[in-house]
């Protein structure tokens, strides 16, 4: 459509495509640090801090010392993402559906209660819910953190996903009620299906802010078997001698899961990114 | 629309509720009870066990008196700031990439904001922790490289006499009282927000190409375009993410908590009032009090959020 105008326009673009690499480059800096330091000793690191080092001599002992060390978090970190987002998202359609397709008497009432509390700031909360947590005896457990995360997404997913589901052509719901099908089966068949995409994009909302949550589990872990990546991260970080090395490939691992999933649904992320954007 | 359920079918569909009850019994629980919990403890001396005491305002009371608190409400309406103006990178970087004649680059740089995503935002906050380490710490590498070391030990000396750069000296970024706030500032550069530059550029997709001819050709200049043009279309999620933004450091702690531990650094420079609400909790055993902080915290929020509510209405 404006091929003239890129072929006119591409020589006086230059100073923007600079700007906007002198951004994307400070942007990527860490992730390039990480991988090149992860590499090197602590000698290696005093000497040259920015260009990576021959191959020969690479440390790999500092991944395979790493590995070790976050695995058992890693492991921990997705039981409790996966766990937490699968929960709080199969809870949140199922309340969606009830919202979305039927006024039934009270429904109004709860959804007013559901929305005020959306406004509500969690800030205040850490403290009673850590007292909570310890009188149901859930502390220093990772069920507490997944419990906790299953509730805490609830309000905003049920709110996007109402939208979602109103917009759903009624007469496919009709048709299954037609032939005898249970909320079950129409939430199964029809309503998981067609609202793939926002599901997706929520879900993985939940499993980003479980990853990166160090917040709630420092108050509620106690012993380093159960310690997820949060927390590990922050022991690491604590050490009196710092081998710096090992530090940047812990934390190369520590992304890896996420990297791994982006890469699956990157696309779908973007859309759904964008596509909400100019919805609301 | 949802289909209309009068009372009495609504009795024989009952088990339509039992949907709900899962959201219902969670939110309830875990949302809605340490809410409530958080207000009834806030007039109360409590140690986190079963026993209490009602002590009516004297947690309000006392905070009115506790000059850390004033003073971490003074630290986070800076930080505030600051964070207000790190908005701008990203709203500038968006409008950049869209104003760009190849479609092809366009979706090239929309890519390539995804990559950073992908570090976990965990990893990048310790990271950039390691970027003010004194010895190892790029940021001090950067200085030596650049020679503004010198330019600062310079300034310091000669003009403004702060005390704090010394030749010779690697400046403790984390460990100097006078070097928090700044620390804070330059944390996160050049504060790009790729999911910020994503949803603007969304919103100024919707700019044809014949509205920027027309202004060309009404010689409307580089600056004007964007006040007139490409602002007005993002203004609503500039302001939603401005009030989100502000929401967020008004009450977040976490990013202190990691970088100064859990008194707020050296001098207690970068207290926040959710970080004294957490370290009476957690380090004091003062629950009662740090409800009441909570609460404090909480009203402004809230406050916040109802005058954008009412007042800020965004015209669609």
């Amino acid at each position: 459509m404006n091929d003239h105008r890129q072929l006119a326009g591409q020589d006086r673009d230059w100073a923007k495509h600079l700007i906007i690499w002198c951004f994307v480059v400070i942007e990527l800096l860490p992730l390039y640090l990480m991988l090149q330091g992860s590499v090197k000793d602590n000698a290696d690191f005093l000497r040259s801090p920015w260009l990576p080092i021959v191959p020969r001599s690479w440390h790999w002992e500092n991944w395979a010392f790493a590995f070790r060390l976050v695995l058992p978090y890693i492991t921990n970190t997705l039981f409790v993402a996966v766990f937490s987002s699968a929960a709080s998202l199969a809870f949140s359609i199922m309340a969606a559906y009830f919202f979305a397709r039927y006024q039934m008497p009270f429904s109004r009432m709860l959804w007013s209660a559901f929305l005020a509390l959306m406004l509500l700031p969690s800030v205040a909360n850490i403290v009673p819910l850590f007292v909570l947590l310890k009188h149901l005896s859930l502390l220093n457990s990772l069920w507490a953190l997944i419990i906790v995360g299953a509730a805490s997404g609830q309000i905003f997913n049920v709110y996007v996903l109402r939208n979602f589901i109103e917009d759903l052509p009624r007469d496919l719901f009709e048709a299954a009620e037609i032939d005898g099908a249970t909320h079950l089966q129409q939430i199964v068949n029809i309503v998981i299906p067609m609202s793939a995409p926002i599901i997706g994009t929520l879900s993985i909302l939940a499993f980003l802010s479980q990853w990166n949550d160090f917040l709630l589990p420092l108050i509620v872990l106690r012993d380093r078997s159960s310690f997820t990546l949060g927390v590990g991260l922050i022991y690491l970080d604590g050490e009196y001698v710092k081998q710096w090395g090992q530090i940047m490939a812990a934390y190369f691992i520590a992304s890896l899961p996420l990297i791994v999933i982006f890469l699956f649904s990157m696309r779908l992320f973007v859309r759904g990114l964008s596509a909400g954007a100019v919805k609301g | 629309m949802p289909h209309l359920v009068s009372r009495q079918r609504g009795l024989r569909e009952w088990r339509l509720y039992l949907l709900i009850v899962p959201s219902l019994l969670l939110v309830g629980t875990f949302v809605l009870l340490p809410a409530v919990n958080g207000i009834y403890h806030s007039f109360s001396d409590w140690d986190g066990t079963r026993a209490q005491q009602l002590v009516g305002l004297d947690n309000f009371r006392r905070a009115f008196q506790d000059t850390i608190l004033w003073n971490s409400f003074e630290t986070v309406s800076i930080l505030v700031v600051f964070n207000l103006f790190k908005m701008i990178p990203s709203i500038l970087l968006a409008v950049l990439i869209h104003r760009l004649r190849s479609d092809r680059w366009q979706y090239a740089y929309r890519a390539l904001m995804v990559v950073p995503m992908i570090i976990p935002g965990l990893v990048t906050l310790f990271v950039w922790k390691s970027f003010f380490d004194p010895n190892l710490g790029l940021l001090n590498r950067v200085l030596d490289l650049t020679g503004l070391k010198w330019a600062l030990v310079s300034l310091d000396q000669r003009v403004f006499h702060w005390g704090v750069f010394f030749p010779h000296v690697p400046v403790g970024w984390l460990t100097q009282p006078e070097l928090i706030l700044p620390s804070l500032f330059i944390w996160g550069f050049p504060w790009i927000g790729t999911v910020g530059v994503l949803i603007y550029l969304a919103g100024l997709q919707s700019i044809s190409q014949e509205i920027y001819e027309a202004a060309e050709l009404d010689g409307v200049g580089s600056f004007g375009k964007f006040l007139y043009i490409e602002l007005p279309l993002i203004l609503t999620q500039v302001r939603l993410n401005l009030l989100l933004l502000i929401i967020a450091t008004l009450q977040g702690y976490g990013l202190q908590l990691l970088l100064l531990g859990e008194s707020g650094g050296p001098a207690g420079k970068g207290m926040v009032p959710g970080l004294w609400m957490y370290n009476r909790a957690f380090i004091a055993g003062e629950f009662g009090y740090a409800c009441s902080i909570g609460m404090i915290l909480f009203g402004f929020i809230l406050a916040l959020t109802i005058v954008n509510n009412r007042y800020v209405r965004v015209a669609k």
